[in-house]
């Protein structure tokens, strides 16, 4: 008999990570926050009414409200997936909330209520076919909603405004709480809760492992189909929120309200560093974008600035963002 | 005597930054011979081809082709040089028809229009195929294939480009034994016609049927190159590993228990159909049989990612349904996938994200993860089956295929389960990693652990299983007590010719 035995050395596996600079600076946010001051120094170039508090807290009026839906959005492009039907989405629940006071008589915390339920189920339905039909990408099953929602709201509403609502249903537009506007409120609260969902639960994770490989992740248990309804439902419930500041702030609706919002939350989203591919993506880095595509928005409006050259430097933001990184691992690879 | 080598490698070495991916490689490949080229994963056999077919630049050293110095700017030059690779995962269109396949880079144009010339195209397609003794349709389509006829293609595609030397990347990985059987003939036929081959095979049977010389590479170095018929089964092991193996196989302790796992007539048609087995605690059931035989089916059946039509699967005496993975890991059934990058693993997260996936509630509150149970988790797990990594936040992508198996089984063991299915769970890894896996199967039998234990390798079904089923074409074919049985024994239940009829009323 042998008498030599494998002798195993027990491996043992570390906890911790070394601290490393590299690691701490090497990451999308820093460089958004770099475009952010350049946006904001930009600003205070071509207007002199853009840098100061009053200013630039009462400028996120004109953008937070769409930008709540780029949470479960990034959820959505994480997964692989995206939600083309969101403006939609946002003009059917507020087109709802409306009639429902005007024509209906109801009372509008009842349409309220009324124009969150319109969203979620919006929501809700774009996730089942999803889910049900996977021969169909999401693209396409998003772009006949789209169309199937506005052309709802059109039935309902027919090209006509519908407004008149209770004084106090301005404050969600224009409201203050301690001198912040409450959308900034609402906005910061949901970041926080989307953050932590995100980054900090067992369903966030999935949402990455999904992303990552829908595969391994059934194969591992998670419940693929059960999350992604889950995340559709809220973006469409996220725009019915966006729905009623947005209503508010105008002190009306038409079936045409929030047209292309999707492509700003998408922009937004994908700033923000959430890959196109799916599985990767922070919620700081899409706060940090939120604000840059906003102010941006925000001080060409004050300088009159026709909205096409927004879109030329969203456009060319964008194609940025995605070269920007590519360009670092060419370099090194060099 | 210059010209008796087709290619010659003189002291090459590829230096990437911080390894040497090899280092003073000396390689001699003859005319017309079948040379085997073997070695654990990360020896350097991919470097080793990726320099022949131009991928990569040596850092140093010569290269000689039919005695003339060369050297490749890209893989086109080697192309064009008649250097051909056909890889074990085959990289060709799958929507495109056979002969796209073997034709794309060097179509055949009207003399005149310069248009494509389909008609001769699918001619000079039907012949080769035809020279191989194959009888696929130019016209299907790629993805309509098994693996075994896109390997044909490939080869083809090899031989249509006027190869003079055809490097073959673990071409029978994912062959059955027959395949793997039409595989040698054209092998040899090739090498008949003057062709000379590199055949790269985790397989000793490969080499032994096919090989004339071998060379063994380990940490990037040419440990050596021997005549086949010269050399043992056991000093090719210490050449390629580096130490003695004594025993790969790990002896059985224990006897097993209660029977744990009871499968009644499970049936899916065209699937597989009446399926009944069971599986004590303790106890290690090899499964076997070809390559779409249905073994995958029927794991999969029974872990609730497909749905079957009739039969029940009992657990502990008692019926039990799983309609989704999740439930049925609930129920105490766990599988480890055949593709475990596809399936098993979210390669690009860390080993401790990958390890916790399938138990992420245990380790939260109210959907809150901890993150330092987590990481403890992952720790105790890792550890277990002795991954071979510095930390938990590895990423899975950069760990061989040995350890990202162990990953794997590593994320089975932190569920409460009874029976494990096991489904090829050496596939496509090298041999050091392979003894290793059979220790942790054979230490989860002895856990307790109802073991199901699929996989195409004669040797290892052998070597681990107590009891041995045999399914061939959706059903099975025979059942053996691993005593005194014998390959040829398997094989013929496998293969044989006489269907197993059963009526089921």
């Amino acid at each position: 008999m042998e008498q030599e035995k494998q002798t195993y050395q027990p491996r043992t596996l570390e906890t911790q990570l070394p601290f490393s600079w590299k690691r701490l600076f090497f990451q999308w946010e820093w460089m958004l926050l770099l475009i952010l001051v350049a946006v904001l120094l930009f600003g205070s170039y071509v207007s002199p009414y853009f840098l100061n508090y009053p200013s630039l807290r009462d400028g996120t009026m004109v953008f937070l409200d769409k930008a709540i839906i780029v949470f479960p959005m990034a959820m959505i492009m994480i997964m692989r997936d995206i939600d083309i039907s969101v403006g939609s989405t946002v003009a059917l629940s507020s087109v709802v909330m409306a009639s429902l006071y005007t024509t209906a008589g109801l009372p509008m915390e009842v349409a309220i209520v009324a124009c969150l339920v319109t969203g979620a189920v919006c929501g809700l339905i774009n996730g089942l076919l999803i889910v049900k039909f996977k021969e169909l990408s999401a693209v396409i099953v998003t772009l006949g909603t789209m169309i199937l929602y506005r052309g709802i709201a059109y039935i309902i509403l027919e090209d006509q405004a519908a407004g008149g609502f209770p004084e106090w249903f301005g404050f969600f537009g224009w409201g203050y709480v301690f001198g912040i506007p409450f959308l900034l409120i609402v906005f910061a609260a949901l970041a926080i809760v989307f953050g932590i969902l995100m980054h900090q639960t067992t369903f966030g994770r999935k949402v990455f492992a999904i992303g990552n490989n829908p595969t391994a992740s059934r194969f591992s248990g998670v419940r693929v189909d059960r999350i992604k309804v889950i995340v559709f439902m809220l973006a469409g419930l996220l725009a019915a929120i966006t729905a009623i500041f947005l209503t508010s702030r105008m002190g009306s609706t038409r079936p045409n309200i929030a047209t292309m919002y999707e492509l700003d939350i998408i922009a937004m989203a994908a700033l923000g560093g959430v890959s196109t591919a799916g599985g990767k993506g922070r919620i700081l880095g899409v706060v940090i974008a939120v604000f840059i595509i906003g102010y941006l928005q925000y001080g060409l409006g004050l300088i009159n600035m026709p909205s096409q050259l927004f879109l030329i430097i969203v456009g060319a933001l964008l194609i940025l963002s995605v070269a920007i990184p590519k360009l670092g691992s060419m370099i090194k690879r060099k | 005597m210059l010209n008796e080598f087709v290619l010659e490698l003189e002291g090459i070495t590829k230096a990437f930054p911080g390894v040497k991916a090899l280092d003073n490689m000396q390689f001699q490949l003859k005319k017309g011979e079948i040379h085997a080229l073997m070695g654990e994963n990360g020896a350097g056999k991919s470097t080793f081809i990726k320099i022949i077919t131009g991928v990569h630049e040596p850092t140093e050293g010569d290269m000689y082709l039919f005695g003339e110095k060369i050297s490749f700017k890209n893989p086109n030059d080697a192309e064009k040089m008649g250097i051909a690779a056909i890889y074990q995962h085959v990289t060709s269109y799958p929507d495109l028809s056979v002969t796209e396949n073997i034709f794309m880079n060097h179509e055949i144009r009207h003399p005149t229009w310069k248009t494509l010339n389909w008609r001769e195209m699918h001619k000079q397609a039907r012949e080769l195929l035809c020279e191989l003794g194959s009888s696929i349709d130019p016209k299907a389509q790629m993805n309509t294939l098994s693996v075994a006829q896109q390997q044909i293609i490939e080869i083809a595609k090899a031989i249509s480009t006027k190869a003079k030397i055809i490097i073959m990347d673990e071409p029978t990985a994912a062959l059955t034994a027959r395949e793997s059987e039409e595989l040698y003939r054209i092998t040899e036929k090739l090498r008949d016609e003057g062709t000379s081959i590199i055949f790269i095979s985790h397989r000793f049977e490969d080499m032994y049927r096919l090989a004339s010389r071998v060379t063994v590479l380990r940490d990037s170095k040419n440990i050596g190159t021997w005549n086949v018929d010269e050399i043992s089964n056991d000093k090719l092991i210490v050449a390629m590993v580096g130490r003695e193996i004594n025993q790969i196989f790990p002896d059985k302790k224990m006897s097993a228990g209660d029977t744990v796992l009871e499968v009644k007539s499970l049936s899916n048609l065209g699937d597989f159909e009446d399926i009944s087995f069971s599986v004590k605690s303790g106890e290690i059931l090899g499964m076997t049989g070809l390559v779409g035989a249905g073994r995958t089916e029927v794991c999969q059946a029974i872990f609730g990612i497909t749905r079957f039509e009739k039969g029940e699967i009992l657990l502990d005496g008692s019926p039990v349904k799983s309609r989704s993975p999740q439930e049925a890991m609930q129920n105490g059934i766990g599988y480890l996938a055949e593709d475990r990058l596809e399936q098993g693993l979210v390669v690009n997260w860390s080993i401790e994200k990958n390890i916790t996936l399938a138990n992420l509630s245990e380790l939260s509150s109210y959907t809150w993860l901890h993150r330092a149970k987590e990481k403890e988790q992952a720790k105790t797990f890792g550890e277990k089956v002795q991954i071979k990594a510095t930390s938990i936040f590895d990423t899975v992508h950069s760990l061989s295929g040995g350890n990202q198996q162990k990953v794997a089984v590593a994320k089975l063991l932190t569920k409460d389960l009874k029976v494990i299915l096991l489904d090829e769970p050496t596939k496509g890894v090298d041999i050091g990693a392979k003894a290793a896996i059979y220790e942790i199967v054979r230490q989860l039998a002895e856990a307790g652990y109802a073991v199901l234990f699929v996989s195409s390798e004669m040797p290892e079904i052998l070597g681990m299983s107590d009891r041995i089923l045999v399914m061939k074409e959706g059903r099975i074919a025979a059942e053996f007590v691993n005593r005194g049985v014998t390959q040829e024994m398997i094989l013929e239940a496998a293969m044989g010719e006489e269907p197993v009829q059963k009526k089921s009323g």
